[in-house]
C-alpha cells in the first residue's frame, strides 16, 4: 500500500489503464470461489424449492387455469387476473385495508412489548429459564386451532381494561376508519402479545451479545440507567430490532389465520371459471407485492438512521473535499491569470520594469 | 471460557421490583398453556359445559387411553407415523441448520459475485405466501419422482429463508479483524467456518433450531398433497386427521388428548436449548 501512495502521478495513470485489462486476482477468485462453495448447497434448494415455484407462479398469474382430467388447461389472460381481482372481488380490498391498519398499529406494539421483556428477563432474578419458557411457548400454540377455542372463551383481551369504554374514547377523538382498527387491537391485546415469543427470543440473544464492561464504563462516567439503555442497548440492538420487525410482519401476514390467506386458499381450490389455480396466485402476488411495500416501509425508518459517529465522518469528509476543490479552483485561476498576464506581456500590452542582474 | 449462569443462587429483595412486573403478564402468557394442558384431562362432560370452564375439576386420563384404543384399530400403528416424524424432523432440523449457517457466513463475510442479488432473493421469498407456491412445489416434486417418499417431506422445507435471514443477520455482528486474524494465523474458510463463526453465533443457531423445528413439526402440507400413502405420512397429519375426521361429540376429547401430545416435544426442545441461548461467549476473544 505504502508503494502505491509513493508511485509519480504518471506510473498511477498508467497501472489504472493495465487494472482495467486485468481480471481479478488468483487470490481474490480462490477467496470467491469459496463463497460460492459455501453457498451452493443452500442455493439448489432454494432454486428447485422457492425460485422456481415462484417464477412460474407469476406465469400462472398470467392464466387462466383449469384443471380437467386430460391435465392443466392454460390460457393467457395478461393482466385479466389482476384487473378482475382489484375490481370485481367483493373481499379482497375490504380484507386488505383491514390487514395493512392493524399491522401497522400491532408490529410495533409486539417489537416493543417483546424488547421490554426481553429486558426484563436479561436481568438477574430467580426462576429465569421459567418465565423465559411461559413467553416463548404460546408462539406454537396460537399457530394451531386452540387458538379458535381460547377466543371463543374471552381469553383473548384483558379483561381489566374495559375495551367499550376505550372504544367509545377512541372513536369520539379519532374519525371512524382509524378508531375501528385501534380498538381491534386493544380487543385482541392478548393474542397480540402471544405472538411475540421468537421476538423476544432474538432480542435476548442480542442482548446477550452487548459487552457488559460497557455499561460498566458508561455508570464510571455517571450514566443513569435510563441514559445506558438509550445510549447502549437500543443502538447495539438495531439491528435486531430491524429482524424484529421484518419476521413481526411476516408472520402476521402468513399466518394460516390471516383472512387473506383464507381467501388464497379458498379461490385455489374453487371450480368456478374464472377463479382456481391462476387466480389464486395472482393474488397471491399482489398480496406479496403490499407486504413487501410494507416491510420496506418499516425498513426505511429504522435503517436509514445512522450513527451520529458516521455523521461526522461524513461530515468532515465532505469539507475536506470541498476544501481540496476550492484550492484546485484557486490554483487554475492563478495558472490562467499567468498565461493571461504572459499573453499580454508578450503583445507588448504590459510593460514592466526589468532589471538585468548583470547591472549590478 | 465458561458461560455465565442464567439463575442468580438466591432469591435477593432487589428483584422482587421485576418479579412483580413480570407475573401478571406471566399470568396472560401462561393461559394457553394451562389451558392445553387442562384440556387434555377433561372427561367427557366438562368438555362440553357450558359456560366452558378453564381448569378441570375430574381429572382423567380417558381421552389418552381412547386415543391409543382408536389409532390400535386403525390399519396403520401409531409408532411408524412416530417414527415418520421424528426422521423426518431431525434430518431437515440438521440439514437447514447446516444449510443456512454456511450460506448466512458466505452471504455475510464472504465477497464475492451475485452476493446482493442472492441476499435479495431470499428477503423476497421470506414475504411470500407459502400456499401459492403449493402446485409449483408438487410438480417439482412429481418431476423429481419424490412422491411418497420421506425426502418429498424433508426437501421443500430444507431451505428456510427467515432462518437465513436470521442466522446472517448475528454473522455480521461477528467482527471482521477476528476473521483476519485468523486468517493471519493460516486459517482456511472452513477451518473459519467451523472454529469461529459457529462458536460466536451458537445463540442464533439455537434459536433457528427452534424456529425449524416448530415449522417441520407443524407442517401437515407436506403430507396431505405430496403422498397418498398413509404409511409415510407424519404424526401431526394423523392428529389433525383425529380432530377432523372424528369432529363428532367423542372426538372432541381425543382431540383434546392429541394437541398436548404435540405439544410436548416442543417444550422439551425449548427446555433443552433455552440454556444455548443464554450462555454465549459474547465477544470473547476481541478487545
Amino acid at each position: 500500500m505504502a508503494e502505491t501512495t509513493k508511485m509519480s502521478r504518471k506510473d498511477k495513470k498508467a497501472l489504472k489503464e493495465r487494472m482495467k485489462h486485468l481480471k481479478s486476482g488468483k487470490l481474490e477468485r480462490r477467496y470467491a470461489r469459496m463463497g460460492y462453495i459455501f453457498m451452493i448447497p443452500w442455493f439448489i434448494g432454494a432454486a428447485v424449492f422457492l425460485a422456481y415455484p415462484l417464477g412460474s407462479s407469476f406465469w400462472y398469474a398470467l392464466n387462466n387455469i383449469r384443471i380437467t382430467p386430460l391435465g392443466r388447461i392454460f390460457s393467457f389472460v395478461g393482466q385479466g387476473n389482476f384487473t378482475q381481482i382489484l375490481i370485481q372481488d367483493p373481499d379482497f380490498m375490504i380484507y386488505l385495508v383491514d390487514y395493512l391498519t392493524s399491522t401497522i398499529i400491532s408490529t410495533p406494539i409486539i417489537v416493543v412489548f417483546a424488547l421490554i421483556i426481553a429486558m426484563m428477563l436479561n436481568m438477574k432474578i430467580k426462576g429465569k429459564g421459567f418465565f423465559r419458557l411461559i413467553f416463548f411457548l404460546p408462539v406454537i400454540i396460537v399457530s394451531g386451532p386452540i387458538l379458535g377455542m381460547l377466543t371463543a372463551e374471552g381469553a383473548g383481551s384483558i379483561s381489566a381494561i374495559d375495551t367499550q369504554s376505550l372504544t367509545s374514547a377512541i372513536s369520539s377523538v379519532l374519525p371512524d376508519i382509524i378508531a375501528k382498527p385501534i380498538s381491534d387491537v386493544f380487543n385482541n391485546m392478548i393474542t397480540t402479545l402471544w405472538y411475540s415469543g421468537v421476538q423476544i427470543l432474538i432480542f435476548l440473544s442480542g442482548l446477550q451479545k452487548i459487552d457488559k464492561s460497557m455499561y460498566e464504563a458508561a455508570k464510571i462516567d455517571g450514566g443513569s440507567a435510563w441514559e445506558c439503555f438509550w445510549k447502549i442497548t437500543l443502538p447495539n440492538l438495531k439491528s435486531m430490532i430491524l429482524l424484529n420487525t421484518i419476521y413481526t410482519i411476516v408472520f402476521i401476514s402468513n399466518n394460516s389465520e390471516n383472512p387473506i390467506i383464507v381467501l388464497i386458499e379458498e379461490s385455489m381450490f374453487s371450480g368456478t371459471k374464472e377463479k382456481g389455480y391462476g387466480y389464486a396466485s395472482a393474488m397471491a402476488w399482489l398480496y406479496s407485492v403490499v407486504v413487501l411495500i410494507l416491510v420496506g416501509l418499516f425498513a426505511l425508518l429504522l435503517a436509514t438512521r445512522k450513527d451520529q459517529y458516521e455523521k461526522q465522518v461524513k461530515r468532515a469528509i465532505k469539507a475536506r473535499k470541498k476544501e481540496a476543490r476550492n484550492k484546485k479552483k484557486i490554483e487554475r485561476r492563478n495558472r490562467r491569470n499567468a498565461k493571461k498576464i504572459e499573453r499580454q506581456r508578450a503583445a507588448g500590452k504590459i510593460t514592466t520594469h526589468t532589471t538585468d542582474r548583470s547591472d549590478y | 471460557m465458561k458461560g455465565r449462569k442464567i439463575n442468580p443462587k438466591r432469591f435477593e429483595i432487589g428483584q422482587l421490583k421485576i418479579i412483580l412486573l413480570i407475573l401478571p403478564l406471566v399470568i396472560f402468557m401462561g393461559m394457553p398453556i394451562i389451558f392445553i394442558i387442562n384440556h387434555a384431562f377433561k372427561p367427557m362432560e366438562e368438555l362440553f359445559a357450558f359456560p366452558p370452564t378453564f381448569f378441570v375439576k375430574n381429572a382423567t386420563l380417558e381421552n389418552f387411553s381412547k386415543l391409543i384404543k382408536f389409532s390400535d384399530s386403525s390399519g396403520i400403528p401409531l409408532s411408524r407415523y412416530l417414527f415418520n416424524s421424528l426422521v423426518v424432523t431431525v434430518i431437515t432440523v440438521g440439514l437447514a441448520l447446516l444449510l443456512t449457517t454456511m450460506s448466512a457466513f458466505a452471504l455475510a463475510k464472504i465477497k464475492f459475485k451475485g452476493r446482493n442479488a442472492l441476499t435479495h432473493i431470499n428477503q423476497i421469498a421470506i414475504m411470500f405466501v407459502s400456499t401459492a407456491v403449493l402446485i409449483p412445489r408438487y410438480l417439482v416434486i412429481c418431476k423429481l419422482g419424490l412422491i411418497d417418499n420421506l425426502l418429498a417431506h424433508i426437501l421443500p422445507l430444507v431451505a428456510m429463508p427467515v432462518a437465513l435471514f436470521l442466522v446472517k443477520q448475528f454473522v455480521e455482528q461477528v467482527p471482521d479483524s477476528l476473521l483476519e486474524a485468523a486468517y493471519m494465523d493460516g486459517a482456511t474458510d472452513l477451518d473459519i467456518y467451523l472454529k469461529v463463526i459457529m462458536p460466536m453465533i451458537r445463540p442464533a443457531v439455537a434459536t433457528a433450531a427452534i424456529l425449524v423445528f416448530q415449522q417441520v413439526w407443524t407442517n401437515m402440507e407436506t403430507s396431505s398433497y405430496f403422498f397418498s400413502d398413509d404409511s409415510m405420512k407424519t404424526l401431526t397429519f394423523y392428529m389433525n386427521t383425529l380432530v377432523n375426521v372424528n369432529n363428532t361429540v367423542a372426538g372432541q376429547g381425543m382431540a383434546a388428548a392429541a394437541s398436548l401430545i404435540m405439544f410436548l416435544p416442543n417444550l422439551i426442545l425449548f427446555i433443552i436449548l433455552q440454556n444455548k441461548v443464554m450462555n454465549t461467549m459474547a465477544n470473547s476473544g476481541i478487545k
